[in-house]
């Protein structure tokens, strides 16, 4: 379908994610002079990356693969739509955090040091957060992945806890210890491909490294050995995806985060943990048909654990992280088809959750900003005093449950098309039933908390007004994307088509 | 490979000592005392490496790095923290006697196991040969007690040490799976996991502080 594509010398690959690690430390250098130093630095360098990843996009549409350090660093429709994703999502979430995180009481509850130092160690955080998933995007050494994307985890760690209550360090503790055992059995899954196809395909040490290079000796590894590598792949970049049964840590995690890490969590780091399985197992689908249907059958159970598990959530962003787990199994069931419609369809609803999501978590974030409340039982008739972002929730949950005319109607039928082209009719009925009930996990509570009236105290909330225009500004522009992918999905088909292109053509690309 | 003599007794020797510190890291209750014989299975580690690297450089450099992250950093960290929370453990489920029954169990099977089956486990037809086979099998052996040590304890530190020990058993399994990794990506394997321990610990300092205890059955805010 596609020609070779042309290699093409580039500094984009390297420029993406070293910028926000420098950003970080020049955030750290300029907390001396204030808030507004550390947030304008911040904004410069999550914009950077949003501006690299349309470059790449661009780019790579255009038929090129952009190279650096000698096929180190590798960029093609794949990655960069995961830097596109990164860098637009970081950069709205870094703008959002602006009046969120400024707020003096959020920060007065942490014990630990004064609020500017812990606003710029924030800030910091952030951006050594967002380099690392660039890093991991980028990165063509297969142990390197295994390493950027541990970075990930350990930068985002004491995010997680950064509150430093009970909840939040409880949280802290268990996304640490959870996600680093898991990410050791990815480790050991890198390995083996790495031993095994240096061994098999008679690769030179520093090639066998490259997944470019392995993609093309995977059919000659031995079959049991590229099962077990798979299954510890599965359970450790699958732990950090959120599948189930892996994702426990996921509610804990995204719901006691403050809500710009949640954004990241749930709208882009799962998604990075997702790429990362997906270009290590999806070499060996041609060899291993039975592959596919072990793990479609794994997104399955994801899907319907997850949205089960959020229908009797209270808390409203326990409620996201859950929807979130069921999110990212349509993302593998359409991934693990292995055909060009499936990962067009699991690309796809990648690229549309992570809007949709973060959409949804920003406008929670909204609510607790404005109201200092989190459960849905305790809130009521929001939408005339915050109109905006009640509009932003519902958009939110429409199209997280599906509804033309927004862009989660448009993937998820992707992936019911894909999965019925491949024969997988079970797998058809489990994700349209799991969308009736997303569709209930989301508008029941978004009813619930603005439009139906309050419980208890009615002028509890008179004093509430809307958000600023720094926080609903970024929701709106990703609300007006779920329409726009929506109306008009062919804007993403050169980028996801690409994407899907390199995942489904084997030995070379 | 087989014109470089290695020094395969004494890397018996080395590998058999370094499952015994595990058991001992996993059931000694005196913190500190446990975090001591992890320090000597670094070192012992780092003796094993060297011992290696007469076939494969690379180790020299990794030697290093593991003595650097794994001898001095992580153990001065555990020191460190155990003094800010508390010097014994929280009594775990199972009794001591119980539990180094167990161990012992899962030592001898893994093991067996491992050195049994390697065909499955190693790519490569180094791996299978002699003292790679037994690198192999000691390695896995370590990370199944490292996993015991992280299910079966209630302290929080003690996960931590459990965590450790199953760093170094895949870590040891690089020597035998991935003799060619570059320096660059040993450094970074070795590096995340000291920076992993220390904020672990860092967190669990926050934990003591606020909930008064280390044992992780407390930590039950976060139910459904």
């Amino acid at each position: 379908m596609f020609q070779t594509p042309s290699l093409t010398p580039s500094l984009l690959p390297a420029g993406a994610f070293l910028v926000p690690l420098l950003g970080g430390i020049l955030v750290l250098a300029v907390e001396r002079r204030g808030g507004r130093a550390c947030q304008g630095v911040s904004l410069l360098a999550s914009a950077s990356l949003a501006a690299a990843g349309f470059l790449m996009a661009f780019r790579t549409v255009q038929g090129r693969v952009l190279v650096a350090w000698g096929n180190e660093l590798r960029v093609d429709g794949l990655s960069a739509l995961l830097v596109l994703v990164i860098g637009s999502i970081g950069f709205l979430t870094t703008l959002y955090s602006f009046r969120y995180m400024g707020r003096g009481e959020l920060l007065e509850r942490v014990g630990v040091g004064k609020a500017e130092k812990r606003l710029a160690i924030f800030y910091f955080l952030l951006l050594w957060f967002l380099g690392t998933m660039a890093w991991a995007a980028v990165t063509n050494n297969i142990i390197m992945l295994f390493v950027a994307v541990e970075a990930t985890t350990l930068t985002s760690g004491l995010l997680v806890a950064f509150f430093w209550d009970r909840r939040a360090l409880e949280a802290g503790y268990k996304y640490l210890m959870l996600l680093t055992i898991g990410i050791t059995f990815a480790l050991f899954g890198c390995v083996l491909i790495y031993a095994a196809g240096a061994e098999a395909g008679g690769l030179a040490g520093r090639e066998a490294l490259l997944i470019s290079e392995v993609r093309g000796v995977a059919g000659l590894i031995p079959r049991r050995t590229a099962l077990l590598a798979v299954a510890f792949l599965v359970i450790g970049f699958g732990t950090k995806a959120g599948l189930a049964p892996f994702h426990p840590w996921l509610p804990d995690a995204h719901a006691e985060a403050p809500t710009p890490v949640s954004v990241l969590l749930s709208g882009v780091m799962i998604k990075v943990a997702m790429y990362a399985l997906a270009r290590t197992v999806s070499v060996f689908f041609p060899f291993i048909p039975q592959l596919t249907v072990f793990i479609v059958a794994l997104g399955a159970f994801t899907m319907v654990l997850g949205v089960v598990l959020a229908l009797v959530q209270d808390d409203l962003k326990r409620l996201l992280a859950y929807s979130s787990v069921s999110q990212m199994g349509y993302v593998l069931a359409g991934l693990g088809l292995g055909t060009y419609l499936g990962y067009y369809g699991g690309l796809f609803h990648l690229l549309n959750h992570a809007i949709f999501k973060a959409l949804l978590f920003m406008s929670v974030g909204a609510i607790v900003y404005a109201t200092g409340v989190r459960k849905v039982s305790e809130l009521g008739g929001l939408a005339r005093r915050m109109p905006i972002t009640g509009a932003c929730f519902l958009v939110g949950g429409l199209a997280i449950a599906g509804f033309p005319p927004f862009n989660g109607f448009m993937s998820k039928l992707t992936v019911y098309l894909a999965l019925a082209g491949s024969g997988m009719w079970w797998a058809v009925g489990v994700a349209v039933f799991t969308s009736i009930l997303t569709m209930v996990a989301l508008i029941r509570p978004a009813y619930r908390v603005f439009w139906a009236a309050p419980s208890g105290d009615a002028t509890r909330f008179q004093a509430v007004r809307e958000v600023p225009a720094t926080v609903w500004g970024p929701m709106v522009i990703l609300a007006a994307m779920c329409l726009l992918l929506g109306v008009v999905p062919q804007v993403a088909f050169g980028l996801l088509s690409r994407a899907a292109a390199v995942l489904a053509v084997v030995g070379g690309g | 490979m087989s014109e470089i003599d290695l020094p395969v007794e004494l890397i018996r020797t080395l590998s058999m000592t370094m499952v015994i510190t595990s058991v001992v890291a996993v059931e000694v209750r005196r913190l500190r005392l446990s975090a001591a014989a992890y320090a000597i299975q670094a070192l012992l580690l780092v003796a094993l490496l060297l011992s290696y690297a007469q076939m494969n450089p690379a180790l020299y450099w990794w030697a290093a790095t593991a003595f650097l992250t794994k001898a001095v950093l992580t153990p001065w960290f555990l020191f460190r923290y155990i003094g800010k929370t508390q010097e014994m453990e929280v009594e775990p489920l199972i009794g001591f006697g119980p539990s180094v029954v167990v161990a012992g169990v899962l030592m001898v099977l893994f093991f067996r196991l491992t050195h049994g089956q390697i065909e499955i486990l190693a790519p490569s037809a180094m791996a299978r040969e002699e003292v790679f086979r037994t690198n192999l099998a000691v390695a896995s052996t370590i990370f199944v007690l490292g996993i015991y040590a992280v299910l079966s304890r209630r302290d929080a530190v003690k996960t931590v040490i459990g965590l450790c020990l199953l760093e170094n058993g895949v870590h040891l399994s690089l020597v035998s799976l991935a003799p060619e990794l570059s320096e660059t990506a040993l450094f970074g394997i070795a590096s995340e996991v000291v920076v992993t321990v220390f904020l672990l610990l860092y967190v669990i300092e926050g934990v003591y502080q606020v909930f008064g205890t280390t044992d992780t059955f407390r930590l039950r805010e976060l139910q459904w």
